[in-house]
């Protein structure tokens, strides 16, 4: 039995493999190496997510016009620059399981990152968001995301596991990805948010830190989780909701993951579809453009279809119409109760 | 194995709405062997030279010198052939007929060549287009695929042909064979015999004083000879949508490439170059493409140098539109350079038609404008040659008076050399 080890910061428990405190981000000595990582980044059993380097071939038309794209990375018909595999992925690991992570339009990275994994009846969906100073959050949130996807996945497909309690764990594990992620800037640490959401036999769960949302866009549509930022805190006070997403700083989130974080834990909530619907899990660079749930089940409902990869692909292009001030991505499950 | 690579030098950065990328491209050729020996096929060179009246004895007696130290300098081998010319062009050797019009360069033909050439004597008017078109009908008559090459010597105006004719003779030349033109004594036109060089890949210069010819005749040959890319081509390939504003060569010299350009593909216009030696050439690209919004990041251009189907480098053109006027503001160094070296040519040649005409004034701001850029440009030759036609009152504004009396050789110097630009980089 080693003996319990804490932070000399903030005296919160730390474990002898961490190099930062969870808790409050500190720098730590670590003394031991880390047994969670390899678990953390596992697979989760019938795993599909499609990892970035299978993806290799995939952009070889130019999303803009859809010429050939050239062995320079640029279209050979239009000369607009193909994504790299960070800058537009897709996944799809089951019929009724897809996202879509995009740059958008004005950012030159894609600080957003989403996992999936889905069988035929259960499924996690992961959206992190990288906080844009620091240049390694779009490392941070991919790996953030695989990591909080990694051990959601082994808990959803374990029967009898605690759930809550991996959502937990989930965070916890992406919040450490994060912090081990701040390589080149220690001066300006990565910082993400997340928002996980599983649909299992008992329904769908959902938590999240930061302003990553979780959406049910049923009979009713409502917004799952609750922000963790200005503009939330805001409306909490009583102020009307455009008004308080219009603030200037509506959009300074007040948790995230990452260093010097409040705290990293998920508010976890279970929900029971009222109905058929689409369970959307998206980064601000979608919601921004309709927030409300009613405005995003109209749009999906004119998007139309039961496609989840084309309708994520058709949300993302839609924000991208806007202006694409941010990256954006667009998770779906679609859930027939 | 001639090796071949490039660097693009611009500011990508666009403000919003921005639609014009400006771009040098610098193409550098190492390891180019010598001509006709690189299996690009056989190389052939032809010696034109001016016997017309005019030429009198010292003149003629030079040239012939001049003439012979060429044929020196031909690489064994090489196919070749000598014209003397005047209102009719005269095949000297090899003394044919009919069928093939060159012959293989050894000790024998040599020899024999120079034994022709001794025969000329100064008779006779000027017509250059009959020159011209009998050297590409012996380029012809032997179908050489290495590089084919002439140099052509003159001492006056064309009086024997119309303008007319002589532009249908440097068309009928046009992508045949490459041409250096060469001016002996103050008595021959340079905008005349710079449009033959120019349509014909070459270079024109006025050699003053006859005794040099031999010596200029010998660097022009050597350097023909070190080029053993025969051909190659610029390409520039546009996105859909997109259009190319003007080519120019810039460096060594100042040559507009804009309307030479031919379509090899929907997206990419060819420009020839003609034959490469271990040399750097500049190229400044201008396109003009429809304005993304921000953030975005797009290739404006991909600058290639092709031989045929083969690839030799390629320098790509960016585009990307920042709010950040930090970033869109600032012009690129070698771009000012290189904009300043053009309109500097552009001032001299201008200055100089405007004084020809007897319109001081005209001359005096274009010539006071030149020496104002070849200051800021840091272009010492051309600062000296200008020092020879116009008073310089104050280089920073431009202030200068036409000189009083001025040698006719130093106008022509000038005006010869206005193309010819400094580089920004040692």
């Amino acid at each position: 039995m080693t003996p319990t080890l804490n932070c000399p910061e903030c005296q919160a428990v730390v474990q002898d493999y961490e190099a930062f405190c969870q808790s409050c981000g500190a720098r730590l000595s670590p003394t031991a190496a880390p047994p969670t990582q390899a678990a953390a980044s596992a697979d989760p059993p019938s795993s599909q997510t499609r990892r970035l380097v299978e993806r290799a071939s995939q952009a070889t038309l130019c999303l803009r016009c859809g010429g050939r794209v050239d062995a320079d990375g640029y279209c050979g018909q239009c000369g607009a620059k193909a994504p790299s595999e960070r800058d537009h992925f897709e996944a799809a690991p089951a019929d009724w399981v897809a996202g879509v992570c995009d740059r958008g339009q004005a950012h030159a990275v894609n600080e957003d990152a989403m996992a999936l994994w889905a069988d035929a009846d259960r499924a996690v969906l992961v959206v992190c968001d990288g906080v844009s100073s620091s240049s390694d959050s779009a490392r941070a949130a991919l790996a953030a995301a695989e990591a909080a996807l990694g051990t959601l996945g082994n808990a959803v497909s374990t029967p009898e596991s605690d759930l809550d309690a991996a959502f937990a764990a989930a965070a916890s594990h992406a919040n450490l990805a994060v912090l081990e992620a701040s390589g080149s800037q220690p001066d300006n640490p990565p910082a993400s948010t997340i928002a996980i959401a599983t649909v299992t036999a008992d329904g769908v769960r959902f938590g999240g830190v930061g302003d990553s949302r979780v959406y049910w866009l049923g009979p009713q549509p409502r917004c799952l989780t609750a922000d963790d930022s200005v503009a939330a805190e805001l409306i909490g006070q009583g102020v009307p909701r455009e008004v308080a997403e219009e603030s200037p700083q509506a959009h300074a989130i007040t948790r995230w993951l990452g260093q010097g974080t409040p705290g990293a834990d998920p508010r976890v909530g279970r929900f029971q579809p009222d109905g058929p619907g689409w369970l959307l899990v998206c980064s601000d660079g979608l919601w921004n453009y309709a927030s409300s749930a009613e405005e995003l089940a109209e749009l999906v409902a004119s998007l139309g279809g039961d496609d989840p990869a084309a309708l994520a692909r058709q949300l993302v292009k839609w924000a991208n119409q806007r202006g694409g001030h941010d990256n954006i991505t667009a998770a779906l499950a679609r859930v027939r109760p | 194995m001639a090796s071949f690579e490039s660097a693009v030098y611009q500011n990508e950065y666009l403000p919003d709405g921005g639609t014009d990328v400006n771009a040098i491209v610098t193409i550098s050729c190492s390891q180019a062997g010598q001509a006709g020996q690189t299996g690009a096929g056989d190389a052939g060179e032809i010696i034109i030279v001016d016997t017309s009246g005019s030429m009198g004895q010292s003149n003629m007696e030079a040239a012939k010198a001049a003439a012979m130290v060429a044929l020196d300098n031909i690489l064994d081998q090489t196919y070749f052939a000598v014209i003397a010319g005047s209102h009719k062009a005269y095949l000297a050797y090899p003394v044919v007929q009919s069928g093939p019009g060159m012959v293989r360069m050894d000790a024998d033909t040599r020899q024999a060549a120079k034994r022709a050439i001794s025969y000329f004597r100064a008779d006779g008017g000027t017509a250059m287009g009959t020159w011209l078109n009998l050297a590409k009908s012996l380029f012809d008559s032997v179908r050489i695929s290495g590089n084919k090459h002439a140099i052509l010597l003159t001492d006056g105006e064309n009086h024997n042909e119309r303008p007319s004719q002589l532009a249908a003779a440097i068309q009928n030349c046009t992508g045949a064979f490459q041409c250096d033109c060469r001016g002996v004594g103050v008595d021959w036109q340079v905008p005349e015999i710079r449009k033959i060089a120019q349509a014909l890949l070459g270079t024109v210069d006025i050699i003053p004083n006859p005794a040099d010819m031999p010596r200029v005749f010998a660097e022009l040959m050597c350097r023909s000879m070190s080029r053993g890319v025969a051909s190659a081509d610029l390409r520039v390939w546009i996105p859909q949508g997109a259009q190319i504003l003007f080519v120019r060569q810039v460096s060594p010299s100042v040559e507009d490439l804009t309307s030479r350009g031919a379509p090899v593909g929907p997206l990419t216009m060819s420009y020839p170059t003609g034959a490469w030696g271990d040399e750097e050439r500049d190229y400044h690209v201008s396109v003009r493409l429809p304005a993304r919004s921000l953030g975005q990041e797009q290739l404006a251009a991909r600058v290639q140098l092709a031989s045929g189907a083969q690839l030799l480098t390629q320098g790509l053109v960016k585009a990307r539109w920042s709010a950040d006027t930090n970033l869109t503001a600032q012009i690129n160094p070698e771009v000012a350079h290189y904009t300043g070296q053009t309109e500097l040519a552009q001032a001299i040649q201008e200055g100089l038609a405007a004084q020809a005409a007897g319109d001081v004034a005209t001359a005096t701001t274009k010539l006071g404008r030149a020496v104002q850029l070849a200051e800021q440009t840091q272009n010492f030759d051309a600062t000296s040659k200008l020092r020879k036609v116009v008073d310089v009152q104050e280089a920073a504004t431009g202030t200068v008076k036409l000189k009083k009396a001025v040698d006719k050789a130093d106008v022509m110097a000038l005006d010869t050399a206005s193309t010819k630009t400094t580089r920004i980089r040692g």
